[in-house]
């Protein structure tokens, strides 16, 4: 359609120069503290950005394989912390004892810092795969629960008394009308914990793991400035899974929920 | 079709009363309210507002239950008529359901009710002819004006043939122009299904034009105040608004809130 490819012209052209823009800016500034400025250790502060696309190519392979590990992890534990939240978020819905039961504790479970959690889970199950997808899952499971819940909360009154006056049967309520209005907020929260999980992954790969992007990020960290481009590049690939992970939930969520307002056409569809 | 042809009582009211408990006060939302509808009736509860017209509704509804008196409705108890699926109940917001097409969300009940796919299908064509939409099954609900959401609201309400239509100030959200063009659209559209209709407003030319009878009601305490026939024939048209009857009624249900 031509009203698409307008837009679609009008939202990447932008994007492209801001894009070129900035690498153009990063490599001339790179250029500044290495030979002007003459900074020590310059390029671990801002490398070159045509070095950095080399190493990223030249170890590609390696960057992928690790990249994958941290990704699937991350990704079984965002799913099972996703299923989880649903699960108590709709309990929580259906009676205020069971919110009032567990809701502190959900809250509460979020004050612990990760960074220290994650020691001790890996300390429990000596397993970095194993570790990585419950630190994932417990990542998850509070942003997705507490906006479901609110989903499932926001239905209007006149949209449930409509309900009532066809007599409608409690499941019937939920799947009909509270489930679908909750999409939204389900998908707010998939979208916020989607690319922590990502990061929760990675921080318990910092911890000692043998395999995941975070690994090779701390070897590169630790050996020193010649490895600058490569560790840079496990900043990129992380930067990436994070983004990627966002932008799958997205996707699914205009799949699954197109008929929300940010999804439609401009000027009314008449 | 008109208040002459049956006198069969659909809905009743013997002494109502509604009370709320607010946290400072004891409100008296309806006073000792009785009434009668007959079979067949289109008739119009009018009144400012905080009279109870639509508590009144909500209690035939079933959506509310009285704090004394008693409700019948179609010869059950309202519970039992609620239950039974012998009203369609039409809000002041079309209230569809965003993630269902229009033909989905006029068919809904009938889905509640167990009815298969091609037959909800075939009723909401056949609905969507009836309220002058037809080409708009396959269409979302925010792809509608106002006045086209409030006729899917009405089309949904008659989904499964409900003996008594609420309807609980449709148009009232609506400009002048589309609420009249609506009116008449309602009239025709009783006209073909025969129905009980209960229709809350506080438009006195509205509730005139709609109605076999119209029911006044005044607040504090909320009470039927005055039941005024409209003897206007039908079917009625749109230059009947500008006839001196009309105006002569219009002044005599002012009066009868005056002299309240």
């Amino acid at each position: 359609m031509k009203g698409n490819s307008m837009l679609v012209k009008g939202r990447f052209l932008p994007l492209l120069v801001w894009v070129a823009g900035l690498l153009i800016v990063w490599e001339a500034l790179s250029w500044v503290l290495l030979n002007v400025v003459r900074t020590p250790l310059a390029q671990s502060k801002l490398p070159y950005v045509h070095e950095l696309v080399a190493t990223l190519f030249r170890y590609a392979g390696t960057l992928l394989k690790e990249g994958a590990a941290t990704f699937g992890n991350a990704g079984v534990g965002f799913l099972l912390g996703a299923a989880a939240g649903v699960l108590l978020a709709v309990l929580m819905s259906v009676s205020k004892t069971i919110e009032q039961l567990t809701f502190p504790y959900a809250v509460a479970s979020q004050m612990i810092p990760i960074l220290g959690l994650a020691p001790i889970i890996y300390g429990i199950v000596r397993d970095e795969q194993i570790s990585r997808i419950i630190i994932s899952g417990y990542i998850t499971f509070f942003p997705v629960s507490l906006n479901m819940l609110r989903g499932l909360r926001s239905v209007n009154l006149s949209a449930l008394e409509l309900m009532h006056s066809y007599a409608a049967k409690p499941w019937a309520v939920y799947w009909k009308l509270r489930l679908p209005a909750a999409l939204p907020g389900l998908f707010s929260g998939l979208k916020i914990a989607a690319p922590l999980a990502v990061t929760g992954a990675i921080l318990v790969e910092l911890m000692g793991a043998q395999h995941g992007i975070g690994v090779i990020m701390l070897r590169n960290l630790y050996y020193g400035p010649s490895h600058t481009y490569m560790f840079w590049s496990t900043i990129l690939v992380g930067a990436f899974l994070g983004m990627a992970s966002y932008g799958i939930m997205s996707l699914i969520e205009r799949l699954v929920a197109p008929w929300q307002p940010e999804f439609r056409p401009k000027g009314g569809g008449r | 079709m008109s208040l002459m042809a049956t006198k069969v009582p659909e809905i009743q009211m013997e002494n109502v009363e509604m009370r709320y408990q607010t946290d400072t006060a004891d409100v008296l939302a309806l006073h000792q309210v009785s009434l009668d509808i007959a079979k067949g009736e289109f008739v119009s509860l009018l009144g400012p507002s905080g009279c109870g017209k639509t508590t009144l509704l909500r209690l035939m509804a079933d959506l509310i239950e009285p704090t004394a008196g008693r409700v019948t409705v179609a010869g059950k108890s309202a519970r039992e008529a609620r239950l039974a699926q012998k009203y369609g109940i039409v809000f002041q917001s079309p209230v569809l359901y965003d993630w269902r097409k229009v033909k989905d969300n006029i068919t809904l009940p009938l889905e509640l009710m167990g009815v298969k796919k091609a037959r909800r299908d075939e009723k909401a064509l056949e609905l969507l002819e009836l309220v002058g939409l037809k080409g708009f099954a396959d269409k979302y609900p925010w792809q509608l004006s106002g006045g086209m959401q409030q006729r899917v609201a009405i089309a949904r309400a008659l989904s499964m043939e409900p003996e008594i239509l609420l309807m609980d100030e449709p148009f009232s959200a609506l400009d002048e122009f589309t609420r009249e063009r609506l009116n008449e659209e309602l009239l025709s559209v009783w006209s073909k299904v025969g129905n009980t209709v209960v229709f809350v407003t506080h438009s006195i030319p509205e509730s005139i034009f709609l109605s076999d009878r119209v029911f006044v009601l005044s607040p504090h305490p909320g009470r039927l105040s005055a039941v005024v026939d409209i003897p206007l024939p039908r079917p009625r048209t749109a230059e009947m608004r500008n006839s001196p009857e009309f105006f002569d009624l219009i002044a005599g249900i002012r009066d009868s809130f005056e002299g309240v």
